[in-house]
């Protein structure tokens, strides 16, 4: 593999695909010597102490092609969803520009498979794909400054999930009464990179 | 122990950086400007990622309820003893019914206030940083309010004596120059915007804040379609959106984003981003990632001497 420097305490490698991102990043984690490994949708970044690069690169280069995770065949997680209302601001207006009603919207939200691809942007945001192509819909022009923990976006093909409270600029279409979240434990979220979702409006 | 009067605009407890969460969505915290606060540490006897107090713009104050011996520094416009004017960048010991304040600086934006034993905080994820944002860390995942009670983890009486050498002391002014490399996305500039990415001066934006601030000047143009995949970022990346006013994120960076990333600022360099100020002028200054990995190590060479950190705590100096 080709590490490229981005910065003088960080390489990247670039990938096919959002799993092969996650496969990698979990194995490079693994080897406990880089201060961060972080996946994108099609990269991974290793951060380090800049004086440690040469030895950082010389691993890197030896790490062999990981390939992803086999397709999760196990039972997909149920996140319960209260759509519209109070709870999904925006779901007038995605259903409007969609041309869905309600229930169709629902029907198919609720009707696939999902899979997180990623954890980001903010503290235990997940990126979740899985969507219709044609639920395409832009971000806010406008971010809120503060969004609810559990509240269920959607924009550019894909559902994100606010795991905690904080800033966001995805149109809102519901809110999860599950807690996503567990502070005293050691895998503090309960969302993470490849895990299959399925929505149930509760 | 301390009981804040006042916290000012924005106090919080800050320790070592929270590495290896990144992962999680969480970002590193920390103190904005690591440097400050690893030689306000020194001065009291600690290591130099104790948790400490971050103050922002000063106004800050707290009774002293117990004896203590404390250090200040980083930018502020006056340290005060019960109104006794008292010197920065040196060990002062604090006797129970006094009060300590901390008065606006003028210039750079964030004083470091640190206690022999460091301050007692939740740990989270092997860090005691406050995150703000989630909420996690610090004292109540939040920053301080007036009537906090401070506690240091162990006794904070310690012989006083110690002050930073002058050639080591940051000197904060209103122009920034930071050595920073070019970046995964800096091929997507057209030639005149990449110029004046390296060659230009910016105005700090309006918000300058523990996640970042915005760097306004000649807009950059940028090929990206706006759908560029969301990938890493970092304190120190520069990022340039579409409207082309770049921004510079600090240690609070959010750890994915979906504009392109253009430079990154160098390590040796990035502890400055914690005291840059709205309308402050920045200039970055374009170094092969190699040349400022020796800087980084020149700085670190440098401070080692008056440090003399552990192995572990090495990189916590510049971060």
């Amino acid at each position: 593999m080709k590490p490229v420097r981005i910065a003088d305490d960080v390489f990247e490698i670039t990938v096919d695909s959002p799993s092969l991102a996650c496969a990698l990043a979990e194995h490079l984690r693994s080897a406990g010597r880089a201060e961060d490994v972080v996946a994108g949708l099609r990269s991974v970044a290793v951060r380090f102490p800049p004086d440690e690069a040469a030895g950082i690169e010389a691993w890197l280069s030896t790490v062999p092609v990981v390939s992803g995770p086999p397709p999760d065949t196990g039972i997909p997680i149920e996140i319960g969803v209260q759509y519209g209302g109070d709870f999904g601001p925006d779901l007038d207006q995605i259903c409007a520009a969609l041309g869905l009603s309600h229930d169709t919207f629902i029907a198919q939200h609720t009707g696939a498979v999902h899979t997180v691809e990623m954890m980001g942007f903010t503290p235990g945001f997940a990126y979740v794909s899985g969507l219709p192509a044609s639920m395409n819909v832009p971000r806010l022009g406008d971010p809120r400054p503060r969004v609810s923990a559990g509240s269920v976006g959607i924009s550019a093909g894909f559902t994100g999930l606010y795991s905690l409270d904080g800033p966001g600029g995805w149109p809102l279409v519901g809110r999860t009464p599950d807690s996503l979240f567990d502070p005293q434990s050691d895998e503090p979220f309960r969302l993470c990179a490849g895990q299959r979702i399925r929505f149930r409006a509760v | 122990m301390l009981q804040v009067i006042s916290p000012g605009l924005q106090s919080s407890l800050q320790g070592r950086p929270r590495l290896g969460a990144r992962h999680f969505g969480l970002p590193a915290a920390g103190p904005a400007d690591s440097l400050s606060m690893a030689l306000a540490n020194r001065l009291v006897g600690n290591a130099p990622s104790k948790t400490s107090i971050e103050i922002t713009y000063g106004g800050f104050s707290a009774d002293v309820e117990s004896d203590c011996t404390i250090a200040v520094t980083g930018a502020h416009g006056g340290i005060q003893v019960s109104g006794a004017e008292v010197p920065d960048h040196t060990g002062l010991t604090l006797r129970a019914g006094q009060t300590v304040s901390i008065l606006p600086p003028s210039v750079g934006a964030r004083a470091y206030l640190a206690i022999h034993s460091g301050f007692k905080s939740t740990n989270f994820k092997g860090s005691a940083s406050t995150d703000i944002t989630a909420g996690l860390g610090g004292h109540e995942g939040r920053a301080l309010k007036s009537g906090d009670r401070l506690l240091p983890n162990g006794k904070a009486a310690f012989p006083e004596g110690f002050s930073t050498p002058v050639s080591l002391r940051p000197a904060f002014t209103r122009a920034f120059a930071l050595r920073a490399c070019e970046s995964a996305e800096t091929g997507l500039l057209d030639s005149t915007s990449r110029s004046a990415l390296f060659e230009t001066n910016f105005i700090a934006g309006r918000q300058a804040t523990r996640m970042g601030v915005s760097l306004t000047g000649r807009p950059l143009l940028t090929a990206s379609d706006g759908r560029m995949k969301s990938a890493p970022v970092f304190p120190g990346t520069v990022q340039c959106p579409p409207s082309g006013t770049p921004i510079l994120l600090s240690c609070d960076a959010q750890v994915t984003g979906g504009y392109p990333r253009v430079a990154s600022v160098a390590r040796c360099d990035r502890h400055l981003l914690g005291q840059i100020r709205p309308g402050n002028v920045v200039r970055l200054l374009r170094r092969t990632p190699d040349v400022a990995s020796e800087r980084y190590s020149d700085k670190l060479e440098l401070l080692n001497e008056w440090l003399e950190p552990s192995p572990d705590e090495r990189a916590y100096i510049l971060q």
